[in-house]
């Protein structure tokens, strides 16, 4: 199993995140992927603290941000990946695989299979930020800033297009030993093809290897202590 | 000392740039076939394979890369770019490959894609009977004990005797991560994100 880091991003800075709804400045995106790479960290995913109110110039902002990057570390980039115009954008950056959350949840299947062409299947990941509450699981639309019910999400339609698919527990993001293992009970796609983020802990790391997850993201916890990520790794 | 990258608008042109540049090479980016001129050239590769060998056709990079190895010079294929030198891939329904190396890809499993690291080892002079082996002088170093990144769904099943194939790992026997023969290298890891395994490993064949 792989053990990676979640970084978030806005307007070409970078953010710590608190149970979806708080946001603290971090540093320089460079200078933060440096320091995971000095530990081996084995996958870096940049995600684009999207909203309703995205918009292409706060993309290009984080795209040229992005183009400076010099790293030997996988990087997976997502948020606000909408039209095929998008993609054309992307080709100059240094990362292998594409995250995509709306296009999921809306079925863009011509933006999704256009991805797929430029940068292969085992490139295309999902993004379903999710929520357990009361015995109940919701996935939020970034597009449209509101969660949807488990059963409004298509996941034989995620299951056809992406490789890989990541879980971010909403309600336990940037906490500590919190990530909420009933999310997986109740998400109906194959566990080896699951990468989770939000509240992950040594504890959970060490499940996650039992259930045989493909990689989880650590968020804030990682991003303070960035030689802790040797220990996650062997946890 | 100068390499070539072929860019024909698929991703991850920057990080093969940002790896050579690490070991103080400079690189040039080509994007026309007739702009080749390095003797080492380098042949990356994101995208799914139908529409990766369409556009080598369409800007004649293919003939290109086939004179540059026949005129003796070296050949770097990288992970959709190793994949297509070989004679065919069953991905997109079935493809021609580029017919460089002696050997077919095909899908891992219909329900397994392979993303991640894999530990590496790696001893210079197993390269011995390839006349790569020769022309590699940017480090003494010998041996190589690191860890590379994997991302793919088909491998390459090699079927020539002659050249230098290592497996993946135990769990893919006959998939090969990295094919020698003669001046073509092919690696289905992605060296440029393989942090200091893949910087120790561009100065051991360089």
């Amino acid at each position: 199993m792989r053990t990676g880091a979640t970084i978030l991003l806005k307007d070409g800075r970078c953010y710590q995140s608190y149970q979806w709804s708080q946001i603290r400045p971090l540093g320089s995106l460079q200078n933060i992927i440096n320091s995971l790479e000095e530990y081996q960290c084995d996958e870096v995913a940049i995600i684009r603290l999207v909203r309703k109110d995205d918009c292409r110039e706060a993309l290009n902002i984080d795209l040229r941000l992005l183009q400076q990057v010099n790293t030997m570390t996988p990087l997976s980039f997502g948020g606000g990946i909408r039209v095929s115009d998008d993609l054309d954008l992307l080709t100059a950056l240094p990362i292998e695989r594409l995250i995509f959350s709306t296009a999921f949840i809306n079925k863009n299947t011509d933006l999704l299979n256009q991805a797929t062409q430029s940068y292969g299947r085992q490139a295309i990941q999902c993004l379903l930020p999710v929520k357990y509450s009361q015995g109940r699981i919701e996935i939020f639309n970034c597009q449209k800033n509101t969660f949807l019910a488990i059963d409004d999400v298509d996941f034989d339609y995620i299951n056809t297009h992406a490789n890989e698919v990541v879980l971010l527990d909403t309600q336990n993001e940037g906490l500590h030993d919190k990530f909420d293992k009933e999310i997986i009970k109740g998400i109906p796609l194959d566990e080896n093809k699951l990468i989770i983020s939000g509240g992950i802990s040594h504890n959970i790391i060490r499940w996650a290897k039992e259930v045989n997850l493909a990689s989880a993201l650590i968020d804030n916890k990682v991003l303070h202590q960035e030689h802790s990520i040797m220990s996650y790794k062997h946890a | 000392m100068v390499v070539d990258i072929i860019d024909i608008g698929s991703g991850n042109i920057r990080s093969i740039q940002n790896w050579i540049e690490r070991v103080h090479i400079a690189t040039r980016v080509v994007t026309k076939a007739t702009d080749i001129k390095s003797d080492f050239l380098i042949l990356p590769g994101v995208g799914s394979a139908g529409s990766y060998m369409e556009r080598l056709k369409k800007s004649a990079f293919d003939q290109a890369i086939h004179e540059h190895v026949q005129n003796n010079k070296r050949l770097l294929g990288i992970c959709l770019g190793f994949q297509l030198m070989a004679e065919s891939s069953e991905e997109n329904g079935g493809i021609e490959g580029l017919s460089l190396l002696k050997g077919q890809v095909k899908r891992l499993d219909k329900k397994i894609s392979h993303n991640g690291w894999e530990n590496f080892n790696f001893k210079k002079e197993e390269l011995s009977n390839q006349s790569f082996h020769s022309m590699c002088k940017l480090t003494r170093k010998k041996r190589l004990n690191g860890r590379v990144f994997f991302n793919h769904e088909y491998g390459y099943l090699n079927q020539d005797e002659q050249s230098f194939s290592k497996p993946i790992s135990e769990k893919y026997p006959n998939h090969s991560s990295m094919v020698v023969k003669d001046k073509i290298i092919g690696m289905q890891f992605h060296p440029e994100k393989s942090q200091f395994t893949g910087l120790e490993l561009i100065s051991m064949i360089l």
